[in-house]
Formats: C-alpha cells, sequence, structure tokens
C-alpha cells in the first residue's frame, strides 16, 4: 500500500508542472500522511493487545487490580456498599387494633400483682413511632450506632452507642445508651418481633417496651471456641420505670449477667439458649394501681433479681422455616411498701416480698413470604408470692393470654401482619379479645438481623 | 457460675491451637473450593453456605459466628451477595483479623469488572444489586482473577508457605487456560437462552451467547402474570434454545413456561457440588454440559 502511494507520488513529481497536477500532489501528500497515521495507531493497538494477553497469562491483571484502591468496592461492616457515613434508615411501625374494650378501660388495663401499666395500644390507628437508624464505622476501632424514635410527641435517644471492633482476644466494649443485650428479646427493636407486642412475662416485670434504652456500659467476652459462647456483663443507670426507677442519690444501680450458647444440631437446624439475669435496686409506682375505695397510691423501694431462662430451636431448609421459642423469668424482689393518700400524706410503710413468674411458649412457621405462629403465655406457673407484711396476697385467677398471627412478606423490607389476642392477663376482670393488623416498612441501609 | 467461668477459661487456654493450619471462612462453596484448591494441606477451610441453599436469603446463625470469630482469613463473593448475613458475622464475631481493611478480610469482587452495574439503585426495581452482577464466578476469566487474589492473600496472611500457595495458584491457572481451550470448543457461540435469575451473564459474555429474555421482572419479586403472558408470547415467535434457572429456584414458573412454549427447561447447576460436582472445573464441565 506504502510502496503503491510512494510509486504514485513519483509519477505526479515527473509529470509535467501545472496548477492541476499541484492540487493532486498536495491531496496525494495529505492521503499519505494519514494511511501513515492509522498504520501507527494500528501498531500501537496491537502492542496493546499483545501486552494484555501477557499479562493475562502471567496474572498480572489480578495484581494490577490489587493495587488499585478496592475500598470503593468494600462491602464492610453493615454492608454498605459504597463510602456512605453515616448509614441511614428508617423503619415504619403502624398499627390499627380493635379490642372488645374501651380505650378507658385499655388505657388502665394492668396485670394485677404485676404491673398497673397496660399495654399502650389504643382502639383505631396507632403509629408508634417512626425509628431512625443511623450508624456507621467511627474510625478502625469503634463503631456507632443510634436510634431515634420519632413520634407525635418529638424525637426520643432510644439508643446512641459506641462499640470497639479491634479489642484483641474476643472482648467488646459498648457505651452510651443502648437496649439491655442480657434478654434477647429486650435488644431487638419492635419491628423484628414475632408478634405485636411482647410476651405478657416481659409486659408484667419490665413494662410493655421491656427494658427500654438505658445508659450505661457491656462487657463481653466470646471465647475462641467451636460452639458459639457469648458472655456479657453490664452496670446500668437503672431508669426502667417498673423494675428500676431514677435514683435521685445514687449513679448506676442496675446490673446485669448473660451467657449465651448456640450450636448446630443438624445441617438446618440450630439450637440457642441463654441464662440471664438482671438485679439492682427499685424505686417504682407502677406495681400496684391506686386503690379504687381510698385512692391510695403505692410506691416501693427496695431490691429485685430478675432471671431468664430462654430457649430457640430454628429450622430453616429452603422455603419453609420453623421456629419454636420459649422463656421463664422469674423476680425475687423485697423492699418497703409506701401507701400515700390522695393528699400526699404517707399512710404507712409495710414491707413487700414477691417471687413471681412467668412464661411464654410460641411456634412460628413460614412458606416462602407466608407465615404463621401461637404463642402462649402465663404467669404464676409455679407456688408464686405476693406478701404484704408478711400476709400472702391473691389477686384472683392466674393471668394468661394466647394469641396467633399471620404474615406476609412482600419483600424483606415490607410485612403485613394479622394477629388476634385472647387476653386474660387483667385476671377475673373483663377479658380483652383483640385484633391487630401491623404493617411494617424499611427504608434505607437496613441491615440484617441477628439470630 | 464462677465455676463455670473457671471451667470455660481453662477449656479456652488448653485448648490453644496447635496446629498451625490457615482457618478460612468462605461464604461460598465455590469460594471454598477455590481456597481448599490453593491452600491444600496448609488451611482448613468452613464454608457456610450450602449448595442447596439459594445465597440471597441466607440467614446468620449462631455457629457461623463462632467460625468467623476462629478465622484467619474471611473470603466472600461482595458486590452485596452477602448483605443479608456477613455484615452481621463480622460485627459480632470479635475478631479484628477480618475486619474490612485487614489482612483476614478478602471481599472476591475486588477482581470484577462487574456487569449490569444500575445507574440507579431503588428497592421500587426489585432486589437490585446497587454495585453490578453479583453471580461472576461462573467465568473462566474471572475464576483465574479470583485464584490469583485468593492466593497473593493467603501468601500475605502465611508468609512462610507464600512459595506454596503462588505455585498451587499458578497450577490452578494454568489448568483453566487448557480447559478453555476444551469449553470453546464446545458450540455455545450464539445461542439465544431465556433465564430465571439474572445468573449467567458473565459465563455469557466469556462464551458468546445470549440471555434474551428473564422470567423474573424484577430480581427477587415474583413476576406478575401479565409479564409472563408477554414472555410467553415472545419466546414462540424468537424460540430461543432453553429456559434457564438454578436447583434453588421455584421452578413452577418456568414449567409453566416451558410447557407453554416447547422450549426446553434446564436447571444449571449453579455451585461446587450441586450435580455431585466436586470443585469448579467439574462444575464448570457440567454446567457447559447443561447449556449444550
Amino acid at each position: 500500500m506504502r510502496i503503491s502511494i510512494v510509486v504514485a507520488l513519483f509519477a505526479v513529481t515527473l509529470s509535467p508542472l501545472s496548477a492541476m497536477a499541484d492540487t493532486v500532489e498536495l491531496r496525494l501528500k495529505k492521503l499519505e500522511e494519514a494511511v501513515l497515521r492509522q498504520a501507527e495507531i494500528i501498531d500501537r493497538q496491537q502492542k496493546t493487545i499483545e501486552e494484555m494477553k501477557l499479562m493475562l497469562e502471567n496474572g498480572k491483571t489480578a495484581e494490577v487490580r490489587t493495587s488499585v484502591d478496592s475500598s470503593a468496592k468494600n462491602s464492610g461492616f453493615f454492608g454498605g456498599s459504597l463510602m456512605n457515613n453515616p448509614y441511614i434508615s428508617l423503619i415504619l411501625d403502624a398499627k390499627a387494633q380493635v379490642s372488645n374494650l374501651k380505650n378507658s378501660a385499655l388505657e388502665g388495663r394492668g396485670i394485677p400483682g404485676f404491673t398497673s401499666e397496660g399495654s399502650g395500644l389504643r382502639n383505631g390507628f396507632n403509629v408508634d413511632a417512626a425509628e431512625l437508624l443511623i450508624f456507621a464505622p467511627v474510625d478502625p476501632y469503634f463503631n456507632l450506632y443510634t436510634n431515634i424514635p420519632v413520634n407525635g410527641d418529638g424525637a426520643v435517644l432510644e439508643e446512641a452507642y459506641f462499640v470497639t471492633t479491634s479489642l484483641p482476644q474476643g472482648f467488646q466494649l459498648k457505651g452510651g445508651r443502648f437496649k439491655s443485650n442480657a434478654s434477647r428479646l429486650n435488644s431487638q427493636h419492635p419491628h423484628a418481633w414475632d408478634f405485636a407486642e411482647l410476651p405478657l412475662a416481659y409486659r408484667s416485670f419490665l413494662g410493655p417496651e421491656a427494658l427500654g434504652g438505658e445508659n450505661g456500659v457491656q462487657l463481653t467476652w466470646m471465647p475462641s471456641l467451636p460452639v458459639y459462647t457469648l458472655l456479657g456483663v453490664e452496670a446500668l443507670q437503672g431508669a426502667n420505670p417498673l423494675l428500676f426507677g431514677d435514683d435521685s442519690n445514687w449513679g448506676p444501680h442496675a446490673f446485669s449477667a448473660f451467657a449465651r450458647l448456640s450450636f448446630d444440631t443438624g445441617e438446618e437446624s440450630t439450637l440457642y439458649l441463654s441464662p440471664w439475669a438482671m438485679f439492682g435496686k427499685t424505686r417504682t409506682s407502677a406495681v400496684l394501681a391506686a386503690d379504687e375505695t381510698t385512692g391510695n397510691s403505692f410506691d416501693l423501694r427496695g431490691d429485685s433479681r430478675l432471671y431468664g431462662l430462654e430457649a430457640v430451636w430454628k429450622w430453616n431448609s429452603g422455603p419453609h422455616k420453623l421456629s419454636l421459642q420459649g422463656e421463664y423469668l422469674y423476680l425475687d424482689q423485697r423492699g418497703d411498701l409506701g401507701e400515700t393518700d390522695p393528699a400526699g400524706a404517707m399512710v404507712k410503710i409495710e414491707p413487700l416480698k414477691r417471687h413471681q413468674g412467668g412464661a411464654y411458649l410460641q411456634a412460628a412457621y413460614h412458606f416462602n413470604r407466608f407465615g404463621v405462629g401461637a404463642r402462649y403465655d402465663r404467669m404464676e406457673i409455679f407456688a408464686d408470692t405476693f406478701e404484704r407484711s408478711g400476709a400472702k396476697q391473691s389477686f384472683g385467677g392466674k393471668p394468661w393470654r394466647i394469641s396467633a398471627m399471620t404474615e406476609y412478606d412482600f419483600t424483606e423490607f415490607s410485612r403485613i401482619r394479622a394477629q388476634f389476642n385472647h387476653d386474660r392477663s387483667d385476671r377475673d376482670n373483663r377479658v380483652n379479645n383483640e385484633g391487630i393488623l401491623q404493617l411494617t416498612f424499611t427504608i434505607g441501609a437496613h441491615g440484617a438481623h441477628p439470630f | 457460675m464462677l465455676r463455670i467461668i473457671v471451667a470455660l477459661f481453662a477449656l479456652v487456654l488448653f485448648t490453644a491451637p496447635a496446629d498451625a493450619a490457615v482457618k478460612v471462612v468462605a461464604t461460598l462453596p465455590w469460594i471454598g473450593s477455590l481456597a481448599k484448591e490453593i491452600g491444600k494441606d496448609r488451611v482448613t477451610v468452613t464454608t457456610l453456605v450450602k449448595t442447596s441453599q439459594d445465597p440471597h436469603s441466607i440467614e446468620a446463625r449462631p455457629s457461623m459466628i463462632a467460625a468467623v470469630r476462629r478465622a484467619d482469613l474471611l473470603i466472600y463473593n461482595g458486590l452485596d451477595l452477602e448483605v443479608g448475613y456477613l455484615p452481621i458475622l463480622m460485627e459480632s464475631a470479635r475478631n479484628p483479623a477480618i475486619n474490612p481493611g485487614n489482612a483476614g478480610n478478602l471481599n472476591c469482587s475486588v477482581y470484577v469488572d462487574p456487569l449490569e452495574k444500575p445507574a440507579t439503585a431503588s428497592r421500587e426495581n426489585g432486589d437490585v444489586h446497587p454495585l453490578g452482577n453479583p453471580h461472576y464466578h461462573l467465568s473462566p476469566a474471572n475464576i483465574k482473577k479470583m485464584a490469583i487474589g485468593i492466593g497473593e492473600r493467603l501468601a500475605k496472611v502465611d508468609q512462610a508457605n507464600a512459595g506454596f500457595y503462588r505455585a498451587n495458584t499458578a497450577r490452578f491457572v494454568a489448568q483453566v487456560d487448557h480447559k478453555m481451550k476444551e469449553w470453546k470448543g464446545r458450540k455455545l457461540q450464539g445461542k439465544r437462552f431465556v433465564a430465571q435469575h439474572r445468573f449467567f451473564e458473565y459465563l455469557a459474555a466469556d462464551f458468546g451467547f445470549r440471555i434474551v429474555g428473564y422470567l423474573e421482572e424484577k430480581p427477587g419479586i415474583p413476576p406478575s402474570s401479565a409479564h409472563i403472558q408477554a414472555l410467553v408470547s415472545s419466546m414462540s415467535g424468537h424460540r430461543p434454545d432453553a429456559i434457564l434457572s438454578t436447583e434453588y429456584h421455584d421452578r413452577t414458573i418456568s414449567g409453566f413456561v416451558s410447557s407453554k412454549t416447547g422450549v426446553k427447561s434446564v436447571i444449571v447447576p449453579h455451585d461446587v457440588g450441586a450435580n455431585g460436582s466436586r470443585d469448579w472445573f467439574s462444575l464448570m464441565d457440567s454446567v457447559i454440559k447443561s447449556l449444550e
């Protein structure tokens, strides 16, 4: 090709000079230059192809790529994709409730002998809160998590805590404001519960939202064992209004210790066991409701020890999932019960001693996106006592409740659940038959839930 | 209580590892198989996901946390495929060695140029992977890069055996090249398939066939009947070679479409262990056989 151009060029130079030939010469020269340029480009490309082939053979590509900053593709903590700091997610938990009892009756409907607090649900539409979760690694040493439920009354700092990520030997320190991990159910967010509300035993001893966010510190240790083992202790301020209560004089007055054990009982099934304890100083006015005839209210000051034992078995085989779960809670509480008349004058102080227990058992089955479940709650299973001035108190028939639910997950980010409760927690008083429709939505970077 | 704690301490102290093998935790079977291929007897490999499980919907089990707690090297697919369980395992394991950014944390996807990276990632489009298609392991071009990446990382974590890992890597890469010549001879070029899920894109790129439609309208969301109707009528026109799905997918839809169109439905082995495959090579052999 190049030769023919040169020959042509030669012929042109030899030809007689004329204006016409001049332009032909110019055009040919330009053409030649263009062809040379293209040849050069092809040469270069051929070289690159050969180089790439060589690199691929020697496995250089991967090595070259190793040196490329890989942080942009790191999934990292929380499964975040790109460098998003912080991760944000919002969870809406909306409920509609219908009961045979009026709102006024539901509000003051406690569990006699345990708590005077109601369940918190009202007939009609309920939006407890939209939970705003903000979380991110702080640096290579800490992760920070916050949980801010926002509702009509404003925003609350339910949780805001750091967790260490680089302590050796399986130790981890957590501090700030957090939901105690002593009990697994206590640390779960409400939208992760298998039923619309907590078991009766939790409401009886800790209130409708369990212990809730507590200021404090936690130390956990996971020894390097073939079996999942986690041991932990916590020191908490003790603000829960039912089990502990604010103390105007002293600092942390609530403590917990817990152990978690889990092993697989087969390729597709897992057993989980956890004994736990919470103990501390109690100052509460939520144990006994005000006396209806005298209008006198009751305050308790004393010491409490709450023990729990939880067992969970999960079987997960393709589209089928089955979980069986049960827990027994036992309270040992003693102290002074102060009785105050409506004018605020102390009527009397008498010793109070109670040993009470309660348990629940539940089963849930899921097939693909569908789920069904049932739960049975019962208080006072064994010989429970509630003694005032050494005299045993009787509150009537034992509180119990039975619940059934069915749910459908549109995706892992949206769920609709219908639940029915036959609730006899108010002992011999009126039964509460209630239906709850619950809708849960998650947007943003919400990560996976722990076991 | 105290006695239990003392006993536990003793157990931990006296069962301190005498065996020096590198403890590798791999999320998926093909990753475990690759690590074993390169590490041989110098590594012990724990694989978290079973072949029969859908890798998208794995739940974290405490036994997985216990495995990650003891790991020297955690190797995973990345591109958010394990987003449902791996982050919680990393957060819970209290093992700084495998924290992101440390040598014990290997995200294999850093060696891949992801396909189908969406311009916008919104969940209204279903279970989209914002970083691109994460199913890149059925690709000889990618697996060579994975092998080199894993080999180099093992060499870094266990420097005493660096030469051993590099030699095994070189052998593996050479074997891929050798097998590739055989696979290239098979007639996949120009074939057209309809797939259940976006699982075969890298394989298609390597072998020159095309995925012309999907049973899933949006990833991870059951298809609407209108979508299936439209697919059936278009498939009756252009007659693709087969409908591809995997053993963990619900086969009722592929069966329905197959019966309506007469296009055969093929279960493609999706990971090591499927169809009795022992390693990545026998997996690829049966993948290619199933596509012929």
